[in-house]
């Protein structure tokens, strides 16, 4: 495993903050594995390796931040699933906390409280593009769970959206951000 | 994936069985009319799901598979048509042939759909090349000024990785960048500060200017401040004429916002040829982290305090207290960082207390 083990702080000024984002579930099989650092981890054998130290290491401790093989993991249980955010040993512990926090809880949202493994598989592609809204390519996207959902739950509603015409779209689209501010 | 099979069925994931080349049959739906936008997004989420699992694609499957989704780009649906963006980045580097996607995203991408545009920015400079970024050039520049902050926020960002391969290129958006970085949109300033200092990289002198120049200002998110700390930081380290970048970040050490407070504290802990004085209030601000009930902050506190304990041990022997109490912390990695720093600043007894 690459890994610089700079103990200095001088670290470069860089938008590439997130090595890796990942969902496992209670096997530490992935459901969502995210790696943005290609030479961290360049084969996916040594993914699922990393994958297994990590989850052997946090699956029975609720300590949520952990340093392992030189990295920086930030993590939290639910039921059935685990969540990390990965990013080198010298980011800030707080920053990458604040990803997992929007992660989980736009997430969170989007599963409408029910964080489990079922209905996350219900709704994975919702998760794919959850994941994508807050991190691109190791560059944070967005902090805030709410604009988060605002950009994925475009559209989610019940009736096929190629029934409905953009004004109707956009007026349900208005109704729901209402609803979501007046909770 | 075969071995999970059967383990799976027991808690009904509906994608036990999707395997590849049952995903990229699915493709054959994408040809009907009409088109069944629903089907057709959950093949996309299959395709998506293996990529995750890390299944490799071959060339020819994949350009076969993004030849089919050209035809999807003729329905109107949103979710569809974000899990199209999301399945072109996924499966962009497994094929050559990306290009065929170029005109339907560009064509996304200054269209009138305001939901279609920030994605269809990101699918399409994950898809260029040095060569093909010229024809998009214009409408990269005017992407990264748009008042929409999604896409501002989309085109900055893409910028930002095509510098690995077209720097020469990218340089020139320069100015584009520098309207942005005045947004009021916190991750539009974010963005547009990293890309700026990145294409200043350089330039000391300028990147000191965008310093002075914001930090005048004033930035709106947090993450934009931390950056900003780390690119003076990074100033002063090579040059030692420190006051208004030095006041700077100490000033950040009373930011509202706890991530910008440590990125503050651990800059300055971190700087070499500092004084006493001058670490004092850093190290007060990791004090209370040490404190705090939030693991993270803990961690983070007593992880810099080690550090800061390497050169100046007599600055955090005011901490023994805090460091005590983290002895018997939950998390392991807390406790040991207490105790291998306590080592380095207290006596003998305070450890086995």
């Amino acid at each position: 495993m690459t890994i610089n083990n700079t103990t200095d702080y001088c670290i470069e000024p860089s938008l590439y903050t997130i090595k890796s984002i990942l969902i496992l579930d209670n096997d530490g099989e992935r459901i969502v594995s995210q790696y943005y650092d290609k030479e961290l981890l360049p084969t996916v054998k040594e993914q699922k390796d990393f994958e297994k130290t990590i989850f052997k290491k946090t699956a029975k401790s609720d300590a949520e931040i952990v340093l392992l093989e030189g990295l920086t993991i930030v993590y939290k249980a639910n039921v059935d699933l685990l969540f990390y955010v990965i990013g080198s040993s010298n980011e800030n512990e707080l920053l990458l906390d604040s990803v997992l926090n929007c992660l989980y809880d736009s997430i969170s949202m989007l599963l409408r409280k029910n964080v489990e493994k079922r209905q996350m598989l219900k709704q994975l592609d919702g998760v794919f593009l959850a994941v994508d809204e807050i991190c691109d390519g190791g560059i944070v996207m967005e902090i805030e769970p709410q604009a988060v959902i605002d950009k994925v739950a475009v559209g989610r509603e019940d009736l096929p959206l190629t029934e409905q015409t953009v004004a109707q779209v956009f007026q349900s689209a208005k109704e729901q951000i209402k609803w979501s501010l007046l909770k | 994936m075969k071995k999970m099979g059967k383990k799976e069925e027991e808690n009904g994931n509906p994608y036990q069985n999707v395997d590849r080349s049952t995903a990229l049959q699915e493709a054959k739906k994408f040809h009907e009319t009409p088109l069944r936008p629903r089907l057709c997004s959950e093949t996309c989420t299959k395709v998506i799901y293996l990529a995750n699992q890390g299944e490799e694609f071959t060339t020819t499957e994949a350009t076969d598979f993004f030849f089919a989704m050209t035809k999807l780009f003729q329905n109107k649906d949103i979710t569809l048509r974000r899990m199209c963006y999301l399945t072109i980045k996924e499966l962009s580097k497994m094929t050559e042939h990306a290009f065929i996607m170029t005109q339907s995203l560009t064509k996304d991408m200054n269209g009138s759909q305001d939901l279609f545009r920030p994605g269809a920015v990101r699918a399409l400079c994950s898809i260029t090349d040095p060569t093909t970024l010229q024809s998009i050039e214009r409408y990269m520049k005017q992407a990264i000024v748009d008042k929409n902050t999604a896409v501002a926020s989309a085109a900055l960002i893409s910028s930002f990785h095509l510098c690995d391969k077209a720097y020469d290129v990218v340089k020139r958006w320069a100015n584009e960048a520098q309207q942005a970085s005045s947004s009021d949109n916190q991750m539009v300033q974010y963005h547009a500060l990293g890309l700026l200092h990145h294409l200043r990289k350089r330039d000391p002198l300028a990147i000191e200017k965008l310093v002075v120049k914001l930090s005048r200002s004033g930035l709106k998110s947090p993450l934009a401040y931390t950056l900003l700390i780390r690119i003076a930081a990074k100033l002063l380290a090579d040059d030692d004429d420190r006051t208004a970048l030095f006041d700077f970040i100490e000033s950040c050490l009373r930011n509202k916002n706890e991530m910008v407070v440590y990125e503050a504290a651990s800059a300055i802990v971190n700087m070499k040829n500092i004084s006493h004085k001058e670490i004092a209030p850093a190290v007060s601000v990791l004090q209370q982290f040490c404190g705090s009930p939030k693991p993270a902050l803990r961690y983070a506190g007593v992880r810099s305090l080690n550090k800061v304990a390497m050169k100046h041990p007599s600055a955090v022997t005011a901490c023994n207290l805090d460091l005590e109490n983290l002895i018997t912390d939950s998390n392991r990695s807390i406790a040991t960082l207490a105790i291998t720093t306590l080592l380095k600043t207290g006596s003998e007894s305070s450890v086995e207390r």
